[in-house]
């Protein structure tokens, strides 16, 4: 919203107050200031000239040859196109290096052989409205020479509003509201302005006005005469201009002047086009529609209010005139209306027609019914003192079952001070409640406010309301600060909390991972990617754009996501994720689906071109990672619940997940090669082509694990016995079959078996593998021995006869 | 044969000449050890006339022992130079550069959670976790803002049902209204998360972003407290005393209601960041309404508090000067690898 600080002064009285103190100072207590700008900054740059002579161009038809007397010791000459410039004009001249509104910088030139010294400008070329059909020729008697803005008193600026933050201020929608802040924040007065409707002698019947809806309070309808509608006195469309509102023609700058004045909308109809019988407020009819102002044809339902004349729609109610009714150039008899709506269904109808006009911008806010006779005799008021002629005709009729809001609030001054942390006297809160035009009667401790129609509605309604409004009227700059105190227990840490932190410093620091926070959005592209189309999902019914209504399950799938990205700019990627999946089919009573808290793993690097021993496969990497970090955790790594298992088959596995090279992580997730059909899907072939692996783990399953006990074994006392030992086994028999068979034939002596090799190839008979061991035999009390070694050897080879392979070396 | 004396003598000249450990073990081999010299002059004794024998016997046997402490002396001397050798700095180019080990990083988010976390939580305040997915009940009507009330309209919200009766939450504020029902006061607690706004994205603009929601409850709680608390937090954040402005400030479910403004870290006289006005919006505060404790049980007349909403993704901008919001949830390690 625009306010223009010289209609502001109509109100209050702001001698002595610049513009910028008024704007810095209704920052701190009023509204949000977004802008202070100069009305129309190009009229203090023109100059106020008169037209001495004017000839026919010699060589052009439609141009003329004027001298101009610009205050400078000679009168220049200027070429001037328009049809209406004639000698004894005052008139703008935008003399050579004057840069206008549109960008033009104008300077001495000779138009068909004529010098030209500058220019007569329109209006619109100052950026004063739309009239172009001929130069501007000023009203009054300014001062020649002078610049236009200063010898027409239009110096104005213009103060731009932030709407939400008087989004709970109904009396702030109107320049009259603000002039009542600033008589408040100043101490000075507010002028008095008369409201009251003039009498009507010899005035007809009173329209007939009929309430059908609950939804209007109040309805106020007069019929006016006289009018002669045309274009309104400069002062009025300057005001307009200013604030940004485009004149159109008396009429309808009246209304918006009004509504722009004190806030309160209201609609001006051409009598002609209104029925005989009177208006009638009712609900819209399903299936009816009507045609807006703007030209828009709009579907009705039975929500919205409509304003009826003999069968049919003149205006949507508070939202928008009909164009059927609008006033005309010609209108001299109309109806004036001025109504009060319910905020709920003004709000409804105009943001499901998408139509958010200035009038339902107001209603929204829920303004009193008692503006409804303020602005109606305002409007008249004002319109008599641009056209004496026109007169009120018929009897008011003002119907509705409104009443005054106005109410008294209790407030105890000592509650004031408590919650401000002001030592404020009395006095001084008084004082400040009366500026802002509330009555106050003071008892001992506990007075009653008087709360004014206009800031009854829903703004000030109890006693917090008013200790606000002395805390930004005393200002809360003038609050000093006060510490905390309170009494010292030791706070209860969160598990969770402290869980995630102690994984991201070893993720982040140790294994070196990047952290990532990803949108709970997924789009549906990368679903169909990574199979997870069919799932059911979480899901908005209004998503940002289409294909991202969907919140992902899990956490994995987000970081996936950015792969392809990633592995264009980096051959390592190691990403880590701490983030929630949201489940739907897992509702508690309120309906919301139930968040996961997980944590995704993703490390990807460039394909090898040949094949990688066996000690480099990432997926071992990845599982190193996750298992240091359950260490880390203090989590028990060796309990079944935690130790990274192959998978029984059928199991339901992530659908990202290779489905040959998975494991399972206990209860608490999966660890496995990203599928290479997804890998395809993603883009990652070709320069990209990668090998990516990944874990997704949830969190609270880590928080339920059992826990590490950290304890003390004596250190053994005597050397144990190193043997490196190799077994070539058939392929389908696994590394820990192998470790069970070292166990077995070290009778409880094997105190550990370290895998060093793996290793298929030429030199072994086809369908085995070598697997190769260092074996720490130990025993407790003695010292083993070579026999002791030897034994164990010979029990090796039978343990790996009995699985198919044998002994290679020892 | 030579005399003991003269072989001393031809002895140390070898010993002090030799440049290597070999030489010295060549050496050591000929005279000290079976079958040497100093052997063979020891074997020689009893083939001496009977009174030269002593003298010649003391003298072998001193032979091998100046033999040996001369050895000695020379390996000391020829590892001194070798460590001599690796202490000068011939070849040491200092300019090489580090050869660096990969590193992890913490999203910057999380960075600055951790840092207020860690503030407030030594300032008594509980750090809580609440629901994304919300009930219109505690993301709206429990913190006074009803339906068709225009204060939704601040706050386009991504709604589950047409009817919107879950929504994702518009802020952390939801979460007050949790832990108000749930802990008894007095209670301090803030509340860092994501929230959703249904926004067109562009540089400045974000549809999931996060938020920092701060509660204190508890007796005799002013408007004082809460400059104090803000003025902490600034501190905190920033490193160094900011000074701070009140001004009202519209939000259903704190009266009265303020924003916080900050003045600007980053100028004297004006800059782009804070639109050369030399204040920041940092944040929405302010008493936590009646209405509000009231729905949650809590007697106002008792109890009081105050509320403050932080943008963290905005704070995250300020303090490193990203020209870009939608830096933060791309994923892209170009970024996410500057704040490591
Ligand atoms: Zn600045």
């Amino acid at each position: 919203m625009h306010l223009s600080y010289r209609w502001l002064a109509r109100h209050v009285d702001l001698s002595g107050i610049t513009p910028q103190q008024v704007a810095a100072d209704l920052t701190l207590s009023t509204a949000e200031v977004e802008g202070l700008t100069r009305f129309a900054p190009c009229l203090s740059d023109v100059t106020v000239g008169l037209v001495k002579t004017r000839i026919k161009h010699p060589d052009s038809d439609h141009l003329s040859v004027c001298t101009v007397d610009v205050g400078q010791s000679e009168p220049l000459q200027i070429v001037c196109g328009a049809p209406n410039v004639a000698a004894g004009q005052l008139v703008a001249v935008a003399l050579s290096g004057t840069e206008l509104p549109g960008g033009l910088k104008l300077k001495k030139t000779k138009i068909r052989g004529q010098e030209s010294n500058g220019m007569i400008c329109s209006e619109r070329e100052l950026g004063l409205g739309e009239e172009h059909s001929g130069i501007w020729v000023l009203p009054g008697a300014p001062h020649v020479g002078r610049p236009v803005a200063e010898a027409l008193a239009l110096e104005d600026w213009v103060i731009e509003i932030d709407n939400k933050s008087v989004t709970h201020r109904p009396d702030l929608w109107g320049h009259r509201g603000f002039a009542r802040e600033l008589a408040a924040i100043y101490g000075r007065a507010l002028k008095p302005l008369d409201v009251s409707l003039p009498q009507a002698p010899n005035a007809s019947a009173a329209i007939a006005v009929r309430i059908e809806s609950a939804a209007c309070p109040r309805y106020l309808a007069v019929a006016i005469e006289g009018v002669q509608n045309g274009r309104s006195p400069d002062w009025l469309r300057h005001l307009l201009l200013a604030v940004g509102q485009r004149p159109i023609d008396l009429l309808v700058d009246l209304s918006n002047f009004v509504m722009l004045d004190l806030g309160q909308p209201n609609h001006l109809f051409d009598r002609r086009r209104l029925s005989p019988a009177g208006i009638l407020v009712r609900g819209a009819n399903s299936g009816e529609r009507m045609t807006t102002l703007d030209g828009v044809e709009r579907a009705l339902e039975p929500s919205d209010l409509l304003i009826t004349s003999g069968g049919s729609a003149v205006a949507l109610a508070g939202v928008m005139g009909g164009e059927s009714s609008k006033v005309e150039p010609d209108t001299s008899a109309l109806v004036l209306e001025v109504a009060c709506f319910q905020p709920a269904g003004i709000r409804r109808t105009s943001s499901r027609l998408g139509l958010r006009s200035d009038s339902s911008a107001r209603f929204e806010k829920h303004l009193s019914p008692t503006l409804v006779a303020e602005a109606a005799g305002h409007l008249v008021r004002t319109l008599q003192s641009i056209q004496p002629d026109a007169r009120i005709t018929s009897q008011v009729s003002d119907v509705g079952a409104w009443m005054d809001p106005a109410l008294r609030v209790n407030l105890r001054p000592a509650r004031v001070r408590a919650v401000l942390g002001a030592a404020l006297p009395d006095s001084e809160i008084r004082s400040i409640l009366e500026r802002l035009g509330l009555a106050v009667e003071a008892a001992e401790n506990s007075w009653s406010v008087a709360i004014p129609s206009i800031r009854a509605t829903k703004d000030l309604t109890a006693e917090h309301d008013l200790i606000e409004e002395v805390g930004r009227i005393h200002r809360y700059g003038n609050i000093a600060e006060r510490v905390l105190v309170g009494e010292l227990t030791p706070l209860p840490r969160d598990p969770r909390q402290d869980l995630v932190r102690r994984a991201e410093d070893r993720l982040a620091g140790g294994a070196r991972f990047h952290q990532t926070i990803s949108y709970s959005f997924i789009g549906d592209e990368l679903l169909d990617q990574l199979g997870l189309a069919g799932a059911e999902h979480v899901s908005v019914v209004n998503p940002v754009a289409d294909g991202f209504s969907s919140m992902r399950r899990s956490v994995l799938p987000s970081v996936l996501g950015t792969l392809h990205g990633n592995r264009r700019h980096r051959a390592d990627v190691r990403m880590f994720e701490f983030g929630k999946g949201y489940l739907p089919e897992e509702r508690n009573s309120s309906g919301e689906p139930r968040e996961v808290h997980e944590l995704a793993l993703v490390w990807a690097r460039p394909k090898a071109a040949t094949e990688r021993p066996w000690s480099a496969d990432l997926l071992l990497h990845m599982q190193g990672v996750v298992e240091d970090l359950f260490v880390h955790l203090g989590l028990d790594v060796g309990a079944e619940s935690l130790g990274a298992a192959a998978v029984e088959a059928g199991a339901k596995i992530p659908s990202w997940a290779n489905p040959g090279r998975v494991k399972r992580l206990g209860k608490a997730g999966w660890i496995a090669q990203v599928d290479p059909r997804v890998l395809r899907r993603l883009g990652l072939s070709g320069e990209l082509a990668s090998e990516v692996v990944g874990a997704e783990i949830n969190v609270d399953a880590l928080l339920a694990a059992p826990r590490r006990k950290l304890g003390y074994t004596p250190t053994p006392r005597f050397p144990g016995s190193k043997i490196d030992v190799a077994l070539a086994l058939p392929t389908e028999i696994s590394a820990a079959q192998g470790v069970a068979a070292i166990e077995r034939a070290g009778k409880g002596q094997v105190a550990q078996a370290e895998l060093f090799d793996v290793y298929q190839g030429p030199n072994l008979t086809s369908g085995r593998k070598s697997l190769a061991w260092h074996v720490l035999l130990q025993a407790e009390g003695r010292t083993l021995d070579e026999e002791d070694g030897q034994k164990f050897l010979k029990r090796l080879r039978r343990e790996a006869e009995l699985l198919g392979g044998e002994l290679r070396s020892e | 044969m030579e005399s003991a004396n003269t072989l001393t003598s031809t002895v140390k000249a070898r010993i002090e000449a030799a440049g290597s450990d070999t030489e010295l073990r060549a050496i050591e081999r000929e005279y000290l050890e079976k079958g040497g010299v100093v052997a063979g002059l020891l074997a020689a004794v009893p083939s001496l006339p009977g009174p030269e024998r002593p003298a010649a016997g003391r003298a072998a046997n001193q032979l091998k022992l100046e033999i040996a402490a001369a050895l000695g002396a020379a390996r000391e001397r020829l590892a001194s130079a070798d460590l001599d050798q690796e202490r000068s700095s011939a070849g040491f180019d200092a300019s090489l550069p580090a050869q660096h080990s990969p590193r992890g990083s913490l999203h910057p988010i999380v960075q600055l959670t951790r840092e207020l976390s860690d503030l407030f939580h030594s300032m008594g305040f509980l750090v809580l976790d609440g629901p994304e997915v919300e009930t219109d009940e505690h993301n709206f009507e429990a913190l006074n803002i009803p339906r068709d009330h225009p204060a939704r309209d601040m706050q386009d919200t991504f709604r589950c049902d047409p009817e919107g009766k879950l929504v994702l939450r518009t802020h952390t504020s939801a979460v007050q209204v949790r832990a108000m029902r749930q802990l008894k006061p007095p209670m301090r607690a803030i509340v860092p998360g994501k929230v959703f706004r249904q926004e067109t994205t562009d540089a400045s603009h974000e549809h999931t972003f996060h938020q920092m929601e701060g509660i204190v409850i508890d007796k005799d709680i002013t408007v004082a407290h809460l400059i104090s608390t803000m003025k902490v937090l600034l501190r905190g954040v920033f490193g160094r005393e900011i000074e701070v402005r009140l001004r009202p400030g519209y939000f259903p479910f704190v009266e009265p209601g303020f924003e916080l403004d900050a003045r600007c870290p980053f100028c004297k006289s004006g800059c782009s960041v804070c639109k050369q006005s030399t204040w920041i919006e940092l944040l929405p505060c302010g008493m936590i309404h009646p209405n509000v404790l009231r729905s949650s049980g809590i007697d106002p007349e008792t109890w009081g508090g105050f509320a403050f909403g932080l943008g963290l993704s905005r704070l995250v901008m300020l303090r490193f000067q990203i020209d870009d919001v939608r830096h933060l949830l791309g994923g892209d390690l170009r970024f996410l690898e500057q704040f490591s």
